[in-house]
């Protein structure tokens, strides 16, 4: 099978990337691109952990085929910062200790940006079914919600 | 010539292992009385009863003197009247 | 929350607050890594071959046609190991046999359980390597299998092995089993205690194999040099361990092998053995170049060691007033593939709790055709205490007496016996209930089809060994590093316990895990053992630098050094008598180490011991819809006595995932096998763990009832709370639909089914 050439933008910045056709998205991020911040929990789909935004949605990157990203715009957790100034959601999970080992850290970002960006002014109970995709072993989930409401709270100006 | 000055006894450190322990390498008994100042004249005084003990205990047991647990260290000591109990090694997960 | 039990003598100026952990930015930006994570130039990668069979011996496996594939470097099978006596060593309870444990990482004779690896290949792409393993060729005869620990028990059950007689049985069976071992403590007379109750209740239990579930699936990457010195990057729960295991399997020094310890994605017991790491190094040493491998997610649960499911029977005895005179257990566990359930702790943690003076309790250890079991969270304790806090239960519902009140009655203390032998050493325990009972929420009513109930939980919690290293930098800024992989924010623990007794700021503190080179024997991350015996290993080299920088101001002040006291972070003059001294600062003092004596800084190691057991109760609402059988957390309370909380906010954290996993495990986890021993649920779509949307914010309280072995004070918390949850939602449904349940987990069909039976 011969690779394809890929054309997309990544995090604000034009890439291009060669890639068989039955390789995910995700494994182009990881071993393509060396941009291991997106993780694989399952590589079906069930966990969140690769999750990032194509085109603005969010999908899981396992599930989307790297050739799929041709012309679209990615956003992974790698440009959820902005240069030393963290995103404010990162800077809730740090003061509410939203983590314990942190791999479903960056799916977690990814997908609570999204929702931030769509409700602004989520209830608690919103909050945890738009992350029902995201599974985290180790928190129980408490802080990562507080966390996130904390971040919408200061986001509104509130 | 000084006179003998008479010894005074010190009490005895009571050791005990548990009953599956005890069957496999103590001719099932259970409890002992040994002299000793710290775990190294314990294990010491163990092994002098049943050869080969002394190297079982320190691979495989844990112990609790007079209740509070510790790792087998030579250097931990031991009082007069305590009870030392070995019991299984712990792990967790 | 906070329970202040006993007086806090010291007070603290950093300990017991929250600050951000030394780790926290990189794992918020996607920059630290993990296992997967590494990469090196001309790296390989491998799969894994794993049998599709159950039970099957091996009677060939050719790998010409996959090593024929352009791009494949290297294939390696279970004969490709050294193979190592049948021999139990070690600690009876944990017991290795490394003869087992080289047929657990790669198959010999028999594959053992669907999903047990048969060969592995290294090849230039990950492609190459998959297809390559699909060219493998194997000839299996297909043997009969068991799963169920009662089915593995039988007489005419298949054997995994020809030879295994029962251990632990005298005289010895003459004929082969499936049962490795049995098992018991007992103290008393039984027949007396039952004789002498006034309520007596016995009932049967089941419970299903579960999963740690850590998100990450295992990985690693290996290079193995010409010279014979290998460097390996892995996710573990400890990496000295690793090390330890890998260059036994291996066949090569432990000083040969260096591991660095990459970040942890969750482990839970799970990450305190190994799978793909020696696999790597071999292939490494074959190919001649770095080789990564990870597990994918269907491995992770095929191939890699659940806990265990057991059948168990519980009978115990109270009299009117609620004392309880008599108990017995019977827990057989299905310990995997090969020997090592955690039965043992199950027997030793299931009546831990309470003062019974006459108790029985028997395990059975017993091999099925699932993957060996490996430790999860208090590995047993969770299993048995579901069946003893059951029937605790009924009992306390048969007299009349409020549950709590039932266990506040006969809980342990400081002095009160065990049933395995030693006193119980630390209270703790009378605290958590008391806790409770003073929670406003819980007398609180509730509605139609909702339930309350609680329940008690004991581990033992872990010392052992543990070095940390303290040095001063040339700033006076510090830099600690300890071999205590961090799975929770440990590293701010530890940089809370040294800025403590060095008396600086915490951002003044450093906290690094160092790869097993630059630093001394540390044990697991696991038993809740690091905030207590790497804690203790930190202080004391803190301690030991302590008196370096007094002396190192003796000699800038040209004083005697009992002259000089350490104080808040300063060395100063003991009093004005000693001369018109300006305290000085660790940045003075580390300006002026050349003419002092040089760098500043220590290493201190430990054999910890004189740790605390960690006691936890709690209760928990819940309401059951009677059309689906499905059950809702309405609210949980979990109390833990944590001696002292270092970090309130990870300690908290501790006990809500904790109790979450415990969630998952009573309603609805489960290994689901079809009739040919395959499992049906290998991926987190149907093997359903806990999702956010299934749960209220849990509510932990921290109980504080210091343990004076320890500088701080300190009790582990890790692993108690995941003990009591399962009995206590078995008890709330039991109180909100009258049925009780006495399957995990209690799924919407079991108690829908349970509600139709009437």
């Amino acid at each position: 099978m011969s690779k394809h050439h890929v054309t997309t933008v990544i995090n604000g910045d034009p890439v291009e990337f060669l890639c068989q056709p039955n390789v995910s998205l995700l494994d182009v991020l990881r071993d393509e691109l060396n941009m291991t911040g997106t993780k694989e929990g399952c590589g079906t789909g069930d966990c969140g952990a690769c999750s990032v935004t194509l085109d603005g949605r969010l999908v899981c990157s396992c599930l989307v085929l790297g050739v799929e990203a041709q012309g679209k715009s990615i956003q992974t957790i790698e440009g959820m910062a902005n240069g030393e100034t963290l995103h404010v959601l990162q800077r809730k999970f740090l003061e509410h200790a939203a983590l314990q080992c942190g791999i479903c850290t960056p799916g977690f970002l990814i997908a609570a940006r999204s929702l931030l960006e769509r409700n602004n002014n989520p209830t608690e109970e919103e909050v945890r079914f738009w992350l029902a995709g995201n599974l985290c072993r180790c928190t129980g989930y408490n802080n990562i919600i507080t966390a996130v409401l904390e971040a919408a709270r200061e986001m509104r100006g509130a | 010539m000084q006179a003998d000055i008479a010894a005074t006894p010190v009490k005895a450190v009571k050791v005990t292992f548990t009953a599956g322990f005890s069957r496999r390498y103590t001719d099932s008994i259970r409890e002992f009385e040994v002299q000793a100042k710290n775990i190294r004249g314990v294990i010491r005084a163990m092994n002098e009863l049943f050869p080969g003990l002394g190297e079982t205990l320190e691979e495989e047991t844990s112990i609790a003197i007079d209740g509070v647990i510790h790792e087998v260290d030579y250097t931990q000591p031991v009082k007069p009247g305590s009870e030392v109990f070995f019991i299984p090694r712990i792990e967790g997960g | 929350m906070l329970t202040n039990t006993k007086d806090i003598e010291q007070v603290m100026k950093v300990v017991g607050t929250s600050p951000v952990r030394p780790d926290g930015v990189p794992k918020v930006t996607g920059q630290a890594q993990y296992g997967a994570d590494y990469s090196l130039p001309g790296m390989l990668w491998a799969k894994v071959l794993r049998s599709p069979h159950a039970h099957a011996r091996i009677l060939s496996v050719d790998t010409s046609k996959a090593a024929a594939l352009p791009g494949v470097k290297g294939i390696i099978l279970g004969s490709d190991f050294p193979d190592h006596p049948f021999d139990y060593v070690g600690p009876e309870r944990v017991a290795q046999n490394y003869w087992h444990m080289t047929r657990n990482i790669m198959a010999r004779e028999k594959a053992l359980f669907e999903g047990h690896a048969i060969a592995a290949v290294a090849a230039t792409t990950l492609a190459i390597a998959a297809e390559a393993v699909s060219l493998i060729e194997v000839k299996y005869e297909v043997l009969q299998h068991c799963i169920d620990v009662e089915d593995a028990m039988k007489p005419d059950a298949p054997l995994l092995f020809e030879d295994m007689i029962t251990r632990g049985v005298e005289p010895a069976p003459s004929k082969p089993s499936n049962i490795s071992k049995r098992l018991e403590f007992s103290v008393g007379d039984i027949a007396a205690g039952f004789a002498s109750a006034d309520e007596v209740v016995e009932m049967s239990f089941k419970t299903a194999a579960v999963h740690q579930g850590y998100i990450e699936p295992h990985s690693c990457l290996a290079r193995y040099g010409a010279d014979g010195q290998c460097e390996l990057w892995s996710a573990s729960q400890g990496h000295f361990v690793v090390r330890a295991y890998t260059a036994k399997l291996v066949g090569m020094e432990i000083g040969n092998l260096l591991v660095h310890p990459a970040e942890i994605g969750g482990g839970f017991g799970g990450k305190t053995v190994v799978y793909v790491e020696p696999m790597a190094v071999l292939l490494s040493r074959k190919t001649g170049h770095p080789v990564k491998i990870m597990m994918s997610r269907e491995d992770v649960f095929k191939s890699t060691g659940p806990t265990s499911g057991s059948s168990m029977t519980v009978k115990i005895g109270v009299k009117k007033d609620g004392t309880i005179v008599a108990a017995e257990g019977l827990f057989k566990f299905q310990a995997g593939a090969f020997p090592g359930s955690p039965v043992m702790n199950a027997t030793m943690c299931a009546f831990a709790p309470y003062i019974i003076p006459n108790v029985k309790s028997v395990g059975f250890d017993v091999v099925s055709n699932r993957p060996k079991s490996a430790a999860y969270r208090a590995p047993g304790s969770p299993i048995s205490a579901f069946a003893v806090e059951s029937v605790l239960d009924i009992l306390a519902k048969k007299i009349g007496m409020d549950p709590l009140k039932l266990r506040l009655k006969n809980a342990v203390k400081a002095g009160s016996p065990t049933a395995w032998g030693p006193k119980h050493s630390h209270d703790g325990y009378a605290e958590t209930i008391q806790a409770l009972l003073d929670h406003p929420q819980y007398n609180k009513p509730l509605g139609k089809n909702q339930g309350r109930g609680v329940a008690s939980g004991f581990w033992f919690n872990g010392g052992g060994e543990s070095t940390a290293s303290v040095h001063i930098n040339e700033d006076g800024t510090v830099v600690i590093a300890t071999g205590s992989m961090d799975v929770g924010g440990s590293r701010a623990s530890m940089a809370l316990m040294a800025a403590e007794t060095l008396g600086v700021p915490y951002e003044s503190v450093r906290s690094t895990v160092a790869d097993t080179a630059s630093i001394g024997y540390n044990h697991v991350t696991g038993g809740s053992r690091v905030t207590y015996a790497t804690g203790i290993a930190v202080v004391e080299a803190c301690n030991k630098v302590i008196e370096d920088l007094r002396l190192r101001a003796s000699l800038m002040w040209d004083t005697d050094i009992k002259n000089v006291v350490w104080s808040d972070g300063y060395a100063k003059p003991v009093d004005k008598s000693v001369g018109n001294f300006e305290p000085l600062s660790l940045k003075a003092i580390a300006g002026k180490r050349a003419v002092t004596g040089g760098p500043i800084g220590y290493e201190a190691s430990t054999n910890a011991g004189g740790q605390a057991p960690g006691f936890s109760t709690q209760f928990v609402d819940v309401e059951v819809d009677p059309e689906t059988g499905a059950v809702k957390i309405l609210q949980f309370v979990a109390a833990q006595d944590v001696g002292r909380a270092i970090h309130r906010d990870y300690c908290a954290g501790q006990i809500v995932g904790g109790v979450v996993q415990g969630i998952g495990w009573a309603l609805n986890e489960e290994y689901i096998y079809d009739s040919k021993g395959r499992l049906s649920n290998a991926g987190f779509l149907d093997y359903r763990i806990p999702v956010a949307s299934d749960l209220p914010m849990i509510e932990a309280v921290l109980v504080e009832v210091p343990n004076p072995s320890h500088p701080f004070g300190v009790k582990g918390v890790g692993e108690a709370n995941i003990v009591p949850p399962m009995a206590a939602i078995a008890n709330a449904i039991e109180n909100a639909i009258g049925r009780r349940m006495t399957e995990l987990p209690m799924s919407p069909p079991r108690v829908l089914a349970a509600i139709d039976a009437g």
